[in-house]
């Protein structure tokens, strides 16, 4: 340890903008920092990318070997979010670690202790970790579309973003990622710790919807539509692949942006629940 | 200023900090001493609003924590040397804690040349030693400027040459006539550091005086006095009423008497002396009188009750 030599100097008043920007803005702006100086999420966001770029360019690649219909075409904007199930995992992943990291390192005291308003620093954690999401998935998208250009032209693949359906697909896919991301950020503040906040999520997205999904009772056909992703999801699917779903499930067919209505219902209501428990629990 | 009024908290059927009521004033080092499981830790928490007590209040500068506009100028807190993202750098922590005030990034230089972290800031602290992890907590303690500073085992795993920094650097930020609190189970530390002494011992204050005055309170501290006419001094000492027992010939242990009021009667009476000491650490002795019957976790009987220059035989995880 190297030696510790000034005597400690004090100036009262020390280089500090306290009056000029809000509670907020500081707060967005000190996880802003964090969340870029951790390794993890780095990796998380580069992980998204090559996840749904591989898996469009998969997806084109794999649809010209096996063209079934020479005569029709395919929408674009179906071919770029190829990848939204395995890419929803990983942002599930990134928004559980952004609070939960948090808890199992400690740094959450010291964060509390410096924005005591807690309820700011969700806000802020919220408005950041939507923020990158966002972009990353645009970027992600406008790759994929690059990347699988060598076979649109076999495919009759082409992005008419003047088609409202293509509009609500391309669209759709940054909104649906978001949110996922944050119905994960949620749980990972209402259940605090990693690896029950991830097993939660995981579970919920892979293993409960779809499972439910295929139960035939009434009472859980019911229920089903209404779950998070299968909700959510639906502004990802073409009128046919819409129809499809409904072909086979017997529930309710939640038109699409109802269903992602009905995502971000599931993300406010676990949201609420953790800023309130965050208010009244010790940290 | 701290002040505490009836501070309680209750886990469960536990109470970990029961009506705890005292002040810490600005000034002076006030040292918060007492057995691991004393509330000591909690009772931080509950100052820094990162605990809510289940009943009582607590107040910095006259107001609750959370009510403060910009609590890092108020008060700065050393709570947990790992209360630190592990996969985060030491300057890059310091900077998003600043960023929560505004706080200029050159004010980051200077704490972390301060706390002799400037070789070690670009490194993760996962890697940090317990030492450097103190460091990093002071350096954002100190990171505001505050005029209260509350550091829980500030010198906890800090090699002597940083208990020394720690020890003056307290004393220095008390000299400025801030309100320096600061927690440890060491008496020895405390005897060195503090001015003022809060004890505690299962969650309730037992002591709240200055260190001076606690250690005058302790009964049974002891002067060992050594004389080639011990008999005539024993006498001596007896007949002015106070204790004395001798262990060996030539040898006295005097109690309810000061080295110095011994040595001045043995000159009047012209008896020659060829030693007299004050046995023990004497504050260890009083903290040890006060806490005996508060201590959570009792070790099975290792030699307490004179536990000169030893570890008190206390043991147990802390919070």
């Amino acid at each position: 340890m190297s030696a510790i030599t000034a005597t400690p100097t004090f100036t009262r008043s020390i280089p500090s903008n306290i009056g000029r920007q809000t509670w907020f803005a500081r707060s967005v702006r000190a996880e802003w920092i964090k969340f870029w100086t951790v390794r993890s999420t780095v990796w998380t966001l580069v992980a998204t990318v090559v996840v749904m770029v591989g898996i469009s360019v998969l997806a084109a690649w794999g649809s010209t070997v096996e063209a079934v219909d020479p005569g029709s075409s395919m929408n674009t904007a179906q071919l770029l979010s190829a990848g939204y199930q395995v890419a929803q995992l990983v942002v599930a992943v990134l928004g559980v670690l952004t609070i939960t990291g948090e808890y199992s390192t400690g740094m959450i005291r010291s964060t509390f202790a410096a924005v005591p308003r807690r309820v700011n620093v969700l806000a802020a954690k919220v408005l950041v970790l939507s923020a990158v999401v966002l972009a990353v998935s645009v970027v992600s998208m406008a790759l994929s579309y690059v990347a699988t250009l060598p076979w649109q032209d076999e495919l009759g693949a082409k992005l008419d973003l003047t088609d409202p359906e293509t509009l609500r697909m391309t669209v759709g896919l940054p909104l649906y990622l978001m949110a996922i991301a944050l119905f994960a950020f949620a749980l990972g503040a209402l259940l605090r710790h990693s690896a029950a906040a991830l097993t939660a999520v995981i579970a919920m997205l892979l293993v409960v919807e779809n499972v439910l999904m295929i139960i035939p009772l009434r009472a859980i056909e019911l229920i089903s539509p209404f779950l998070p992703s299968t909700a959510g999801r639906r502004v990802l699917f073409d009128t046919e692949m819409l129809t499809a779903t409904d072909a086979v499930t017997a529930g309710t067919g939640l038109a699409p942006w109802v269903g992602f209505g009905v995502l971000m219902v599931w993300v406010l209501a676990l949201g609420a629940v953790a800023a309130v428990l965050l208010r009244r629990r010790d940290a | 200023m701290i002040e505490t009024h009836g501070l309680t908290k209750r886990y469960g059927s536990t109470t970990a900090v029961d009506h705890m009521s005292f002040t810490v004033q600005p000034g002076l080092v006030t040292g918060f001493l007492g057995p691991n499981g004393a509330g000591k830790s909690t009772t931080m928490r509950m100052i820094v609003g990162l605990d809510s007590p289940t009943d009582g209040k607590v107040t910095v500068n006259g107001r609750r924590y959370s009510e403060h506009r910009a609590p890092l100028h108020e008060v700065g807190a050393l709570l947990d040397a790992k209360a630190v993202h592990t996969g985060r750098t030491a300057r890059n922590h310091l900077r998003a804690m600043a960023a929560t005030h505004g706080i200029a990034t050159k004010r980051v230089d200077e704490v972390v040349e301060m706390t002799g972290l400037a070789t070690v800031a670009d490194k993760r602290v996962g890697g940090f030693s317990l030492g450097m992890g103190q460091r990093l907590g002071i350096a954002s303690a100190l990171l505001g400027d505050p005029q209260t500073l509350i550091l829980d085992e500030p010198v906890n795993g800090l090699d002597p040459e940083g208990v020394l920094w720690v020890r003056n650097l307290t004393k220095y930020l008390a000299s400025q006539g801030r309100t320096v609190f600061l927690s440890s189970h060491l008496m020895s530390e405390m005897a060195l550091t503090a001015d003022h002494l809060i004890v505690v011992g299962r969650g309730r204050v037992l002591a709240d005086a200055p260190v001076s005055d606690v250690i005058a309170g302790a009964h049974g501290s002891k002067v060992r006095v050594r004389s080639p006419r011990a008999d005539d001094l024993e006498e001596l000492l007896r007949r002015s009423g106070a204790g004395v027992t001798s262990a060996e010939a030539g040898l006295l242990e005097v109690t309810g008497r000061t080295a110095e009021q011994i040595g001045d009667s043995a000159a009047a009476a012209r008896l020659p002396l060829h030693e007299l000491t004050t046995v023990g650490s004497s504050l260890e002795d009083a903290y040890l009188q006060l806490t005996a019957d508060e201590v959570e976790y009792h070790s099975t009987q290792v030699g307490i009750p004179t536990a000169t220059g030893a570890e008190p035989a206390i043991q147990g995880a802390s919070r």
